[in-house]
């Protein structure tokens, strides 16, 4: 099945590229590992073998559009990375007319890391409910039927604690932090020019490296993404020390779907919650 | 913050509503704790969340946010901005370890200066009941 999908990417990109439909084509090319997946630039229709399509395919390449402003570029999306599309759409970062989106029923994909390889399906795929791509011009692959709704097992058995053990745990996880900043990096929701955290007027986030500041860089970020996250969860995967990221995104994303009925990235005309109101809503706030 | 003098409260209040009604407070000669430190701002919608998360790093054991009530704001709809932002705000901050209590959003109008400083005394009663935050 794999490798048919690999061939239909192929001759999509070759026939995209020969016609100059696109000038480039983002997809997936096996890593100097010999077996894991790394993002491919493809401006060539000879180069077109390069591309895979693979169960180690995981990186989100929507976030490379950002770079391609202007330019004609294909990309290749599975049912999550499609979100971000939508999101990006919303928000007018890219413009649809430039792209073509090359979708992929998404098989799930699997734990690895350089030279290490498992069977182990990544954890975002037990809560995905995204296998097919939301927004697309040629599917491969066909339609599978989603899961029932999300239940947020994780979210719950982390509030079962109380507030000094989560206190605990979160401050633990921000003496890990070093603050390479891979997860906003690998975030398509990410693309302020100037983030906040390197403001130095005011300074919102200190230059060194210590749990509060780290705490309250993790804290933003996962507010900043409140509503509009799409669980893709590229920031956890690319995480040197281990943050469990999603649980904040997820937090975020329950929350956002109680108080508002509101998903991320389902529609490209969507309006975000908190860039609107109700006026008769209640929220457990000021009353 | 410090234990002799009770908890440190940061208040956000807004220009046309809240700090009007602090005023009124003040010139009503109506006691309240002297644990909020108040900040002025033009709207409750002005309000960054970096500047609540801020605060609490920083070492603040509760931080108030006070508008005018929904449908009196002064820009017409700056607090149903924040009323929706901090909804999602309050959850955050529970999930990582600072209690619901300790960051509260009130409707106080300008008039409304005995509801000032009511809310005041009982916010400090309640945040000297849960004690200073271990953390920072």
């Amino acid at each position: 099945m794999v490798a048919d999908f690999t061939q239909q990417i192929r001759d999509k990109a070759k026939e995209l590229l020969e016609k100059g439909t696109v000038e480039c084509v983002i997809g997936y090319e096996t890593g100097s590992d010999g077996f894991s997946a790394r993002p491919a630039f493809i401006y060539e229709s000879a180069e077109v073998e390069r591309l895979i399509f693979d169960n180690t395919c995981s990186h989100n390449l929507v976030k490379y559009l950002l770079n391609k402003k202007g330019k004609p570029t294909a990309v290749i999306v599975k049912g999550c990375d499609s979100r971000a599309l939508n999101l990006l759409l919303s928000e007018k970062q890219i413009d649809r007319d430039n792209i073509f989106i090359i979708g992929v029923v998404c098989p799930g994909v699997v734990e690895w890391g350089w030279n290490n390889h498992s069977d182990q399906l990544q954890i975002r795929c037990n809560w995905c409910r995204q296998h097919n791509p939301v927004i697309y011009d040629f599917l491969v692959g066909e339609p599978v039927t989603e899961g029932p709704p999300d239940d947020f097992a994780d979210i719950a058995a982390m509030e079962t604690k109380s507030t000094e053990e989560r206190e605990a745990f979160w401050r633990e996880q921000a003496e890990h932090c070093v603050r390479c900043y891979a997860c906003r990096q690998a975030c398509p929701g990410c693309y302020c020019i100037d983030c906040f955290v390197e403001q130095l007027d005011p300074e919102w986030v200190g230059i060194r490296i210590a749990p509060e500041e780290n705490l309250m860089w993790n804290t933003i970020r996962a507010f900043h993404l409140a509503g509009r996250c799409i669980s893709c969860n590229e920031c956890e995967r690319v995480c040197p020390v281990n943050i469990p990221l999603s649980l904040l995104n997820r937090r975020m994303e329950r929350e956002v779907l109680g108080l508002f009925d509101y998903r991320a990235g389902m529609s490209e005309d969507a309006v975000a919650p908190l860039i609107t109101f109700m006026k008769d809503e209640k929220l457990g706030i000021g009353e | 913050m410090s234990a002799d003098n009770g908890p440190l409260i940061i208040g956000f209040l807004c220009n046309w509503c809240s700090y009007a009604g602090a005023d009124m407070a003040g010139t009503s000669r109506i006691a309240y704790p002297a644990n909020i430190r108040i900040i002025r701002v033009p709207c409750s919608g002005r309000v960054d969340p970096l500047l609540i998360v801020k605060c609490f790093e920083e070492g603040a054991d509760a931080v108030l946010v006070a508008g005018c009530h929904p449908g009196d704001c002064h820009y017409n709809e700056g607090n149903y901005y924040s009323r929706r932002r901090f909804a999602l705000l309050r959850a955050l901050l529970d999930f990582m370890g600072i209690e619901k209590e300790r960051f509260q959003v009130k409707w106080v109008s300008a008039s409304e200066g005995k509801r000032f400083a009511k809310i005041i005394t009982e916010f400090t009663e309640d945040m000297t009941k849960l004690g200073a935050r271990k953390a920072s």
